[in-house]
Parts: structure tokens; C-alpha cells; sequence
């Protein structure tokens, strides 16, 4: 714990002294474009409106957020490259969708065609039921459904996507059938869970965080448990290597300059490395996630890989 | 709740807060493709170095103010400035072409105030337990609700209601256009990756009912709208007096408002079409809706401001956002600390209910201010020469649709949609039921999909469909409305027949 | 109306043929359905492309049996239609090349030429160039400046 501490308060020093050697370069010395490829509202919305004070604070620049939705985000994606090349255009990604997409359908893009800078948290996969749920562990719903085969109903956000993935190789794992009921996004598939359209929700520790009381998470994907939950066990606690969720972070345009994708890349460090943002976000439920651009392609072909042999297996792609 | 709240929100600073949002937000929404989301969305960061009810204040009276402004183009130009407005094109436009545009805009006017105070009262007051409405909204009942959205065709296609429900079923179809919204199909696109993104609502509604105006516009010399010769007395009064006379309309249209509002899958469209859809199943034998029945005008104002309250019950009480406004106004909330959900509402609740009062503080001001540029607004259009107005709409719809999603490709698809749209209409083909059925098509089918697999789970489909009560009164609702209409013209024909006799 | 009394007794010609554009368009996302994988996408369209041949056909049989003299495209000059149409998908076409102001420019000229049936002389030329180049800097500034859209 100690050591974590002086590890951290190393990276917050080199951080800030970062921070004033790009001040010296004078980057940014104008407000940057940040589209989210989705509507407002979602993970990505909010942990983009997170960053963007804490920007402000740290540049004296503004980070301006746009929506561009469609397509599941294909829409934004497919356009990235053809953006002002400056730096100062970024756009948000998020897996597994930019692995998931392109490898399931032409969508104008591939995954190797964004060039991420920064993977900056994760929102870890999570059971969600309702407070007064029969459900009280995840031996519960294992038992009802071996019981019940395919009766199960559990709400997620659409379709080859971190919650649809997570279903189908949780069942795999659990030996189980649950029927997978997809809604418009993790506001639609909450809602749904919340008034008992369905019996329990494929979602993230992120809907735990905003629905405190309402509901009760059965386990969460991680490799240690979240510092907000600390009574929900982890998947692999239970026996089920399930570790994982939806990863976000921010790409370019891919003739930006390097020295410019350096430049992004340590200055969204910066704020990941600010205290009272992890706190933000680790009280908002999300995981943060430090992948700075010199360790992006392995990081992004370890998932990758990874994300390709789940979906293979669960018969998303053909 | 009490005194002490109303007196926070009433500082100098929120008043000024609050009448720069209604009238920023009544000039954003008066323009054709800027969205109370996107003005929301552009203020935010402005909103971090206030205090949070303050910011709220402000986001609040933009989001309002620019609901009431979508009325402007619709009575003016045909063109719902925002989506929520598109009822008020049915019979505002109407009105405005015999010279009565400035007595529309007057009655919107009235109407969204008192639509925008009915819902601001339920979020005072009933907030929580008004909140279970969005959870006992399941599937079907969506798969419904838009069920009887789409049965506004058969009323609103006078003429010919089979080239109506083709109509709709063209608007459907489109509305499948893209990546299949929870499934991850690609549909119609025939390899085109533009066109992945599908087509946009708001691009599709400027194209379908902006571009047929302007191209009917520069086709003959006549003027845009019909003016009256000589001086006339400021119609505040007879605006007044006829919003009178229907408040029991007005309050039925914001009661529904409110309700949809609170659905987080519906809406302002859908609230203002469903209240078009009774008002219109109400009204008295001799008035004509769809073309020039102020009563029309009032009950999708009403009832698309009532839903600016109505959609912050979900957003406030359960963290679930009830319009893309409130997704936008939440992540607000959520940066700056606030946590959303019913204890809000109890203990510390000094936040939310001093942006309550805002919100009624920003209605009220939304009187005065909306009257003036209402009047203004309507000045402009009638008296700037065609020459100007026609290239300056257009440029309108240009930059509009852009702004969007900033995507050129939109554009396109407004222009050409707009010319087929032109087209269809000069051979009986309706731009309204193309729209009803691309705003609805997404909510039934996602509804009907997702009661299919629930019901197919649980081993009841008919008990799924059928078997709900909400589900059942919305089917019954959509039934009266489809046939109410022929029984009332029997009845009607019936007594003019015995008025007939009695003359003999 | 003297056109349209010519066409009494006449088949309404534009709606058959936008009834059987409607059919083929439904009979083409019948096609375009087979070749989904997920099930549940191909439901909706599929309902609703039934649907639209089924209206269609109606109309149609309907149309042929009475035609309403009252549709057709009705007086108007076609060169100023096809003038704004095409004035507007130039700019949106000319737009990527040429930024954004130049290619709206274009629109904004077609529009202006269109709509003026009065004629032109030298100085109402000069006066709506002008209120034309004030309109679109006053919007232009708008949007790029105010609401942050980056245009292009």
C-alpha cells in the first residue's frame, strides 16, 4: 500500500512537472474539440464531462464536448481520419466496439485505423437486480436458472457489445441459459431492470454507483473488488474468471504529428493522475485504467486478441 | 420545499441567469437544427465555476425556453424548430397562411407557459411517486403508446388515408436505415457507409417540411404569408381569450405532456402527438383540426413544455435521464457532485428545489419574453421580401442540418428527402405520416422485440401483449380515437338530416 | 386550374407511379432482409416493407378507380425549383473543397436568383449581395463561435 502510495505521488510529481514542460510548448494554446461518438448521457458522456473541468484547471484551455451519435459509435469512428489532423480534434473509443464492429460488418473503419492516445478507465461488467430481489447472491440466479432453463430474462445495452459478451460467456462459464434482452443503452436496460421488466441486468459497476439502494450488484468483473462496493464479490472470487467490461479512452486523427499525440497523451495523464479525478470517477463507479500511447498497441492487441476469441466463441461473428 | 428555496432562486443573479436562458433558448429553438441539447451540451463547461442551482437554473430556462422556440419556424416556416414542435406545424402553419400567424404565436405562447407550470408543479410536488410511471413503462407498453402515436395517421391523412398509412410505412422503413439500433444489423444501407449513421430525425423533419415551402415559395410570385391590410390592435388579448375558453384542453394536453415526459423512451414529439391525437378526438363538430384550429397549437405547446418538468422526475428521482436534455443536464449534475435519486427530494434537497422555483421563475419569464419575440419574429417573416427569405432558409437549413452531427452527408440526405418529400405531397402523399412513422418506427420496434423475447422467456407472448393494464388502456385509447371520428360524423350527418326535415 | 380541369377524367398518373415505386422499394428490403444474421433485425422491416406493398397495391387500385384531378405539380416555374434544389446540393458538394462560406455562397446565390420575380437592376443587386453576406456572417459567426460547431 505504501509502496502504491510513493508510486503515485511519483507519477503526480512527474505529472505536474510534465504538465509545465508542455506549458512551455505552449500546448494547448486553444481549445480542443472532444466529439463523443454517442448521445449524451451515457458512460462515455460522463466520464468525458469529468475530465473536462479538471482540463480547464489544469491548461487554461477549454475541452469542448460534441455528440456526433450512430451507428453505435461506427458513425464517428468512420470519420476520425478525415478531421483536422492538429491535435487539437480527439474523439472518444471505446472497447470491445471498435473491436467488435469492424470485425462483425464494413462500418467505414477498422480497428486499426484509430489511433488511440490514452485508455483512461474501464467500466467492469456487473450483475445488477433490483433491492427486493429473490436474488441475494449469484448462487441464486445460477440455481434459477439451471431450474428454469432460458427463463432468466436479463436486460443489457444492445448487441455484440460489453454486456451481450459478458452474457453469453458468463452462461458458458455457469453452464447456464439466460435470455439476453437487449435495450437502447445502459439508461434504457437500468430502467428496465428497475421496474422488473426483466429479472436482473448485464450492466456495469457504474449502475450500482447511481443507484445506490435501489439495486444490489451480484458480482462485478474485476481482479479485486471495487473501493466502493466493498461487500460485492468479485467474479473471480465466485470461480468464474470473469475480469473485464467497457474500456474508453480518446484517439486522433491519424496523421496527428507525434510530438501532438505525446502532448495528448501526457496531458490526459495529467488528469488521470489527479487525485480528486480518481476519486470522481472511483465514486462515479468506474475503474480507472492508466494506458498512456507508448503502451497502446499492446495493450490494444492483448484486448483485441482477447475480445476476437470471445466473440468468435459466442458465435458473433461469422 | 419552502420559502427559503424560493428566495435562493430568486437572487439577482438567477433572474438574470434565468432570463438570459429563455431567451437564449427561444432564439436556439426557433432555429431549425440547433436542439435544446445542443445549446444544453454547449453551456455546460460555462456552468462548472457556477454554483450548482444557479448552473441548474440556467441549463433548465435554455432547455425550456428553446421548447417554446421550436414553435416560431413551425407556425412560420412549416418547420418544427425542434422535434417537439412538429403537431404545432398541423394547424399553426395553417393559421399563419390566412394571416393569423401573429394569433398563433401569441396562443403557443400562452400555451407553453401553462404547459411549462403544470409541469414544473409535478415536479414539486408529486415527483417521486410520479416516478414509478417510468418504471411501469415496460416494452409493450412502448410498443403501444407509439401503436396509437401511428394511429394519428388514419386522422390527420383528411384526403386519402391509404396513401397516409403508405406514408408511414415509408417513414418506418427509413427509420431502419443504419445500424440497427439494438441489434447490430446493418440495414438498407446497400454498402453505402455514409449512410451507417442512418438517417437523422432532425435533418429529415427540416428536409420533409422546410424544403417543400421553399420550393413552392420561389415557383410563383405570391407572398409567404397572407397579410392583413391596414392597422390592427395587438392580438395578445384575443390570444388570451381563446387559450381561455380551451383551458380545459390546455390542462388534459399538459397533464399528458407530463406523463410522456416522464417516459424516458418517448419524449416531447411523441407527448405533443398524443396530445394533438385527443385534443383533436375531443373536439367540438365544428372545429376543423389540421387546418387552423388554434386548439391544436395549444395542446402540443402545452403539452411538449410540460414535459421539460415532467422529464426531470426520471432524471432527478431515479438518475435516468427522461429527454436528451436531462442526459446532458445530469452529467452536469453528476460533475458537480450532486447525486441524483429520492433523497434528493428529502433531507438536502436545497439544490433541487431551489432549481424547481428557477424553473418556474424561467416559465413565467418565458410570458413576456415570448410574446415580444414572437411578435417580433413574426413581423420579420412577413415583412422581409421573398428574395431574402427564401435564400436565407435555406442557408438556415444548410447550416442546421450540419450542425447536427457535422456531417455533410446529412445535408444531402435533407435535400434530397426534402425534394421527394415535395413530390410525394403534390400527389397526396403527406409529409406528417412519413415523419410519425420515422419517429415511431424505432419505439415500436425496439418494443416489440423486446416484449417478443421477455414474453418468448417466460412462455406467455399473448399474456405479453395483451394481458397488461397499462397495455390494455393505451389499446383501448387508441381504438376509441380510431373510431370516435366515424361515429361523430354520423351523428353529425344525422342532424343535419333532422335540421333538414325540421325545415321542410 | 385550366390544367388541372384537362386532367378531369384522366388516370393521376404521379401517384401509380409513386404507389410503384413504393412496391419495389418494399420488395427491396425484403431482399436486403435475407442477408442479416440476427433474427430480431429482420422482424421490424421485413412488417413493415408487407405493409407498404399492401397500402401500395391499395392505392393503386384505388387511384385507378377514381383519380383525384386535384393532384399534379400544379403552375409554378420549374427553373427556379430546379435552381434551388440544385444550388443546394452544389454547396453541400462543393463544401468539402471549398470550405464552408464559399460553398453556402453558391446556395445562397441560387436561392436569391429563384426567388426574385420582380427582376434585377444594378441596385437591388447590391442590396441583397449585401443583406445576403450579412445574414450569412451573422449565422456563420453563430454557430462557428458561439455554439462551437466546427465547420468546415
Amino acid at each position: 500500500m505504501l509502496k502504491l502510495k510513493s508510486v503515485k505521488t511519483f507519477v503526480i510529481a512527474s505529472a505536474v512537472s510534465l504538465a509545465a514542460a508542455t506549458g512551455a510548448l505552449a500546448f494547448p494554446d486553444k481549445s480542443i474539440e472532444y466529439i463523443i461518438p454517442f448521445g449524451p448521457g451515457g458512460e462515455s458522456d460522463i466520464s468525458a464531462r469529468f475530465q473536462q473541468p479538471f482540463f480547464k484547471d489544469k491548461f487554461g484551455q477549454d475541452l469542448v464536448v460534441s455528440y456526433k451519435p450512430g451507428g453505435g459509435g461506427a458513425v464517428g469512428w468512420a470519420q476520425l481520419n478525415s478531421m483536422t489532423a492538429d491535435g487539437y480534434t480527439i474523439m472518444g473509443v471505446n472497447l470491445p466496439h471498435i473491436v467488435i464492429q469492424p470485425a462483425q460488418k464494413d462500418v467505414g473503419y477498422t480497428t486499426d485505423d484509430i489511433t488511440t492516445f490514452y485508455m483512461f478507465h474501464y467500466t467492469p461488467d456487473a450483475i445488477v437486480v433490483t433491492a427486493d430481489s429473490p436474488y441475494q447472491s449469484l448462487d441464486d440466479l445460477i440455481a434459477d436458472a439451471k431450474a428454469n432453463p432460458g427463463s432468466v430474462t436479463m436486460s443489457g445495452s444492445g448487441k455484440a457489445t460489453a454486456n451481450h459478451l459478458a452474457q453469453i460467456r458468463f452462461d458458458k462459464m455457469a453452464d447456464i441459459k439466460t435470455t439476453y434482452v437487449p435495450f437502447k443503452g445502459t439508461g434504457a436496460s437500468t430502467t428496465a431492470n428497475l421496474g422488473k421488466q426483466v429479472k436482473a441486468q448485464w450492466g456495469y459497476t457504474t449502475v450500482g454507483a447511481a443507484q445506490g439502494d435501489a439495486v444490489r450488484m451480484l458480482a462485478v468483473a474485476m481482479e479485486e473488488r471495487h473501493p466502493l462496493f466493498p461487500d460485492v464479490p468479485t467474479f473471480k472470487e465466485l470461480g468464474f474468471d470473469m475480469v473485464g467490461g467497457a474500456y474508453r479512452g480518446m484517439a486522433a486523427p491519424k496523421d496527428t504529428p507525434a510530438e501532438m499525440i505525446k502532448a495528448l497523451s501526457d496531458a490526459f495523464g495529467a488528469i488521470n493522475a489527479d487525485e480528486a479525478f480518481r476519486k470522481q470517477m472511483l465514486d462515479g463507479g468506474f475503474a480507472l485504467l492508466d494506458v498512456d500511447s507508448a503502451g497502446m498497441a499492446d495493450f490494444m492487441k492483448a484486448r483485441k486478441d482477447e475480445y476476437i476469441q470471445a466473440a468468435t466463441e459466442a458465435g458473433l461473428l461469422n | 420545499m419552502g420559502f427559503e428555496h424560493l428566495a435562493n432562486a430568486l437572487t439577482l443573479t438567477n433572474l438574470a441567469l434565468a432570463l438570459f436562458g429563455v431567451v437564449a433558448g427561444t432564439v436556439i429553438g426557433s432555429i431549425p437544427g440547433l436542439s435544446a441539447t445542443m445549446a444544453v451540451a454547449v453551456l455546460v463547461p460555462i456552468t462548472f465555476s457556477m454554483a450548482p442551482a444557479s448552473a441548474l437554473i440556467l441549463l433548465g430556462a435554455i432547455y425550456t425556453g428553446a421548447i417554446y422556440g421550436g414553435a416560431y419556424s413551425a407556425i412560420l416556416l412549416n418547420t418544427p424548430g425542434t422535434p417537439s414542435a412538429i403537431g404545432t406545424t398541423f394547424d399553426g402553419y395553417p393559421m399563419a397562411k390566412r394571416g393569423d400567424g401573429d394569433l398563433a404565436v401569441a396562443i403557443a405562447c400562452y400555451a407553453s407557459v401553462f404547459g411549462g407550470m403544470i409541469g414544473a408543479l409535478a415536479l414539486l410536488l408529486l415527483a417521486p411517486p410520479l416516478s414509478s410511471v417510468a418504471l411501469a413503462f415496460g416494452p409493450v407498453e412502448y410498443l403501444w403508446l407509439s401503436i396509437f402515436g401511428l394511429s394519428l395517421i388514419a386522422s390527420l391523412s383528411t384526403g386519402n388515408v391509404l396513401k397516409g398509412l403508405a406514408g408511414g410505412a415509408l417513414g418506418m422503413l427509413l427509420s431502419c436505415v443504419g445500424v440497427a439500433e439494438i441489434s447490430a444489423d446493418i440495414r438498407l444501407t446497400f454498402g453505402v457507409s455514409t449512410m451507417i449513421g442512418g438517417i437523422e430525425v432532425v435533418g429529415a423533419l427540416i428536409g420533409l417540411y422546410c424544403i417543400p415551402v421553399l420550393i413552392d415559395l420561389v415557383a410563383t410570385p405570391e407572398r409567404h404569408l397572407k397579410v392583413e391590410q391596414g392597422v390592427r390592435a395587438v392580438r395578445f388579448r384575443e390570444a388570451a381569450l381563446i387559450a381561455w375558453r380551451s383551458r380545459l384542453n390546455l390542462l388534459r394536453s399538459s397533464v399528458i405532456g407530463t406523463v410522456i415526459g416522464i417516459l424516458p423512451g418517448a419524449g416531447g414529439s411523441v407527448a405533443g402527438l398524443v396530445a394533438y391525437s385527443e385534443a383533436k378526438r375531443t373536439a367540438r363538430p365544428d372545429q376543423k383540426f389540421g387546418d387552423g384550429e388554434p386548439d391544436g397549437i395549444m395542446a402540443t405547446e402545452s403539452a411538449n413544455n410540460a414535459t421539460v418538468g415532467g422529464g426531470f422526475i426520471p432524471t432527478l428521482v431515479l438518475g435516468i435521464p427522461g429527454t436528451p436534455p436531462d442526459a446532458v443536464i445530469l452529467g452536469a449534475l453528476l460533475v458537480q457532485g450532486v447525486r441524483t435519486g429520492p433523497t434528493l427530494f428529502d433531507g438536502g434537497g436545497s439544490i433541487v428545489y431551489t432549481f424547481i422555483f428557477g424553473l418556474f421563475i424561467a416559465t413565467i419569464l418565458m410570458l413576456p419574453t415570448g410574446l415580444l419575440i414572437g411578435r417580433y419574429a413574426y413581423k420579420t417573416i412577413v415583412t422581409i421580401p421573398k428574395t431574402i427569405l427564401v435564400p436565407a432558409v435555406g442557408f438556415m437549413t444548410i447550416i442546421g442540418t450540419f450542425a447536427i452531427r457535422n456531417s455533410i452527408s446529412d445535408v444531402i440526405i435533407m435535400i434530397v428527402l426534402g425534394s421527394v418529400g415535395w413530390v410525394l405531397s403534390r400527389f397526396g402523399f403527406a409529409a406528417s405520416p412519413i415523419v410519425l412513422g420515422l419517429i415511431l418506427g424505432p419505439i415500436a420496434e425496439q418494443g416489440f422485440v423486446q416484449a417478443w423475447i421477455i414474453g418468448d422467456a417466460t412462455g406467455n407472448l399473448t399474456g405479453m401483449f395483451f394481458g397488461r393494464p397499462i397495455s390494455l388502456a393505451i389499446i383501448a385509447f387508441t381504438i376509441l380515437s380510431l373510431v370516435y371520428p366515424i361515429i361523430q360524423g354520423r351523428r353529425a350527418k344525422r342532424i343535419l338530416a333532422t335540421q333538414a326535415n325540421s325545415n321542410d | 386550374m385550366i390544367e388541372t380541369t384537362a386532367k378531369t377524367g384522366r388516370k393521376d398518373v404521379g401517384t401509380l407511379i409513386i404507389a410503384s415505386l413504393f412496391i419495389g422499394l418494399g420488395l427491396i428490403t425484403l431482399y436486403d432482409v435475407t442477408t442479416y444474421s440476427d433474427s430480431d433485425s429482420v422482424v421490424f422491416p421485413s412488417f413493415v416493407a408487407y405493409a407498404l406493398i399492401f397500402c401500395s397495391v391499395l392505392v393503386i387500385i384505388y387511384s385507378w378507380l377514381k383519380p383525384n384531378p386535384h393532384n399534379g405539380f400544379g403552375s409554378g416555374d420549374w427553373w427556379r425549383r430546379f435552381l434551388l434544389v440544385a444550388s443546394m446540393l452544389a454547396a453541400c458538394l462543393a463544401m468539402p473543397l471549398s470550405g464552408f462560406l464559399p460553398a453556402t455562397a453558391i446556395a445562397f446565390a441560387g436561392g436569391l436568383i429563384a426567388a426574385r420575380h420582380e427582376g434585377w437592376d444594378g441596385r437591388s443587386a447590391i442590396i441583397f449581395a449585401l443583406s445576403g453576406v450579412f445574414i450569412m456572417a451573422g449565422f456563420y459567426s453563430l454557430f462557428r463561435f458561439a455554439l462551437g460547431v466546427p465547420l468546415p
